[in-house]
């Protein structure tokens, strides 16, 4: 059945549909990690896999964060093409040395004698009261480290051919998905990310962000969950503002350009990240628009996550939580200005 | 002309472990009414409690109602689509 007939996928099914293809077509592609056979990954990233694949491609493996991405590093140092999840992002602590000392930089301490082609997966966002540890973003962690490129998709379409890029993708690749996105039932997703997914293969190409919705006054740059709160605002401001929302898709390779070209046809910018405010992706898109187009540049806000801990109670962490009523607000400040 | 419809019964699809279980909810649909479905086909995902199972299509034709939402709840038995055989 072809997609246009109107079957759409989850954000998980459209990544598992690629990493089935991508394993069907060569025996190197396996996927290791937490939880990832018998339950399907915690969020559903590998769901039915198993059923396909035998154990020794779709392997649970014990809380040993440090061992199975370094054993995940030192197989794509010899050739295979491993997947590893990192259950919840905010685990990462743990294994560090193994992702930013051998994974993001194996290749140039070896002087390019071996590469790394890996895709590191990994559950980012909050929204479900989880508490401080199981609930951040940290866009801004990874794509800050160099050696690493970071793709964050906020639809179907996009999980599914941003996964099949990653595994083909000769570098490593963290591939960083929120939760609420994925479609889950306990976790139900805004409307948006559920889309038409072709049964083909396709790729998604990095550095190459997507206009999801086209406006003249303000431009909105984010990714993952928040380009849904995105949309939702623009509709919401239809009457009084015509808002572009621009998502980015990667981080690294960050698409500058599109950015620069929507400010230089708005003149204005909100940016927002449900990463932390300081030091991260909302400052790093000012400075790009600003460094590419300071003359364009009117007026500029940034909604963020503030720099503290990720409250555990509902309305605490609702309250920090960038909404939708925060972007309504934010868009109309800058437009007012 | 309903009684030409096949309903897709989700008694059908309820797993040996959970008879206890009388309600679900539907987790997701994969495919919009007046959209074709070939018998087999994954429509929709339910899940009860924290198990999630898939419904495929018991007949291929068209999927003409949903009669249950996402997010909703139902009960063991209840339809929850109804399909036009081809």
């Amino acid at each position: 059945m072809a997609a246009s007939d109107g079957k759409e996928l989850t954000m998980s099914r459209a990544m598992v549909d690629a990493i089935a293809h991508e394993m069907r077509e060569s025996d190197d592609v396996f996927v290791m990690g937490e939880d990832i056979a018998d339950y399907g990954g915690i969020f559903d990233s590998t769901q039915g896999l198993l059923d396909e694949f035998d154990r020794d491609r779709i392997m649970d493996v014990p809380i040993s964060e440090t061992a199975f991405l370094g054993a995940a590093v030192g197989a794509a140092q010899s050739g295979m093409r491993p997947i590893a999840e990192l259950m919840f992002v905010d685990f990462f602590g743990v294994a560090m040395d193994q992702i930013y000392n051998q994974m993001a930089k194996n290749t140039y301490m070896s002087g390019g004698s071996v590469s790394v082609p890996m895709v590191l997966m990994t559950a980012v966002g909050g929204t479900y009261n989880d508490a401080a540890q199981h609930s951040q973003t940290l866009y801004g962690t990874f794509a800050h480290l160099p050696g690493m490129k970071v793709v964050v998709p906020s639809t179907a379409y996009d999980a599914k051919g941003l996964m099949h890029a990653a595994i083909r993708d000769d570098d490593p690749v963290v591939f960083m998905f929120h939760k609420r996105l994925m479609g889950i039932g306990w976790m139900p997703a805004p409307e948006g990310p559920k889309t038409a997914v072709p049964d083909e293969d396709y790729t998604v190409e990095f550095g190459e962000a997507d206009v999801k919705r086209e406006g003249d006054d303000v431009t909105v740059v984010t990714l993952g969950l928040h380009v849904h709160r995105a949309i939702e605002a623009a509709e919401d401001l239809a009457d009084e503002v015509d808002v572009e929302v621009v998502d980015l898709r990667s981080l690294v390779p960050l698409d500058t350009e599109t950015i620069v070209e929507s400010v230089s046809k708005t003149g204005r910018l909100v940016v927002v990240d449900e990463d932390y405010r300081s030091f991260g992706v909302s400052g790093e898109i000012i400075a790009r628009a600003a460094e590419n187009g300071l003359s364009d540049l009117t007026a500029v806000e940034r909604v963020t996550m503030p720099d503290t801990p990720i409250p555990y109670a509902r309305p605490l962490e609702q309250e920090v939580n960038p909404g939708t009523d925060d972007i309504i607000e934010a868009v109309r400040s800058v437009n007012d200005e | 002309m309903s009684e030409d419809l096949v309903p897709v019964d989700s008694a059908a699809v309820w797993p040996e472990d959970a008879q206890d279980v009388t309600e679900a909810i539907v987790a997701n649909w994969f495919v919009r009414e007046g959209s074709d479905v070939e018998e087999g086909d994954t429509i929709a995902e339910i899940q009860i409690e924290k198990v999630s199972v898939d419904v495929p299509a018991p007949a291929t034709g068209e999927l003409v109602e949903r009669l249950v939402d996402e997010t909703e709840e139902f009960e063991r038995g209840d339809a929850l689509a109804r399909i036009r055989p081809a």
